[in-house]
């Protein structure tokens, strides 16, 4: 099982027609959700699905664009809540795209869940914990490491 | 049930886990390390408590605050529930580009 929001694919088209298909708020709705994004760092957008009341989601995901390199990079802020205005959930996706010889690799990288990383910067300095919940949670640490890097 | 990223939003709930997971202490003990009120402490630990991070012991006359891993595993569900979804997403987008490829 996997611990850490790290995705790669890959696709036979052209990092042209793939960033299409991350950027057209149209393309977007066909496989993601409907929207109203735009290519413009600031710009603030909307995500729209069911509400998933288990996990304490209204169904709106409130972004802001917050990197374009066309047909390379794009990162967004991914927030979401119960409603209200309130934010439980603060995190970053990124996508980075790589020209490959038949096509394009696509990473996805949903990152950064506030409150979590510091969390677990926690749990790697500390020598108390059990090691069963350190395994456990090893690679997504990993994963805010590099992070906190950046 | 309180929601665990809720619980660990707060510097100072993140920084009880993390006094917490060198030893059990007592309220009163974990209070000594705050410049925040006894009672705001303790509402802090039932925070953390209806999140699942923590259990609170009873030993003697004093109230012990433990470690608990359900608020964890909590939190690995989240993990787990994004995970799954931009698998299906992807796997979509995918099957879109193929098709734009005939």
């Amino acid at each position: 099982m996997k611990r850490d929001i790290i995705q790669r694919w890959f696709f036979e088209q052209r990092p042209e027609i793939v960033w299409e298909f991350l950027t057209d708020p149209e393309l977007i709705a066909q496989w993601l959700m409907k929207n109203n994004f735009k290519p413009i760092v600031g710009h603030k957008f909307n995500f729209y699905s069911k509400p998933k009341i288990k996990f304490g989601f209204d169904g709106i995901v409130y972004c802001e664009v917050l990197e374009v390199q066309p047909y390379k990079k794009l990162a967004y802020s991914w927030k979401g809540g119960p409603g209200n205005g309130k934010i439980t959930l603060d995190s970053i996706v990124t996508w980075t795209l790589t020209t490959k010889k038949n096509g394009t690799e696509l990473q996805l990288e949903h990152t950064g869940f506030k409150g979590i990383k510091n969390y677990f910067a926690y749990l790697a300095m500390n020598k108390g914990w059990g090691s069963q919940i350190r395994n456990r949670l090893e690679t997504l640490l990993l994963n805010n490491m590099k992070e906190i890097k950046k | 049930m309180t929601d665990p990223f809720l619980a660990i939003a707060d510097p100072s709930r993140r920084q009880m886990l993390n006094l917490l997971s060198k030893e059990s202490l007592t309220i009163n003990s974990l209070a000594e390390n705050f410049d925040i009120s006894r009672p705001a402490v303790s509402k802090h630990v039932k925070v953390l408590y209806n999140a699942g991070f923590i259990d609170i012991k009873n030993i003697g006359r004093e109230h012990y605050c433990i470690l608990k891993q359900d608020g964890f595993d909590e939190l690995q569900e989240w993990i787990d529930y994004f995970d799954n979804f931009w698998g299906s997403k992807l796997k979509k987008l995918e099957a879109l580009l193929n098709n734009k490829l005939k």
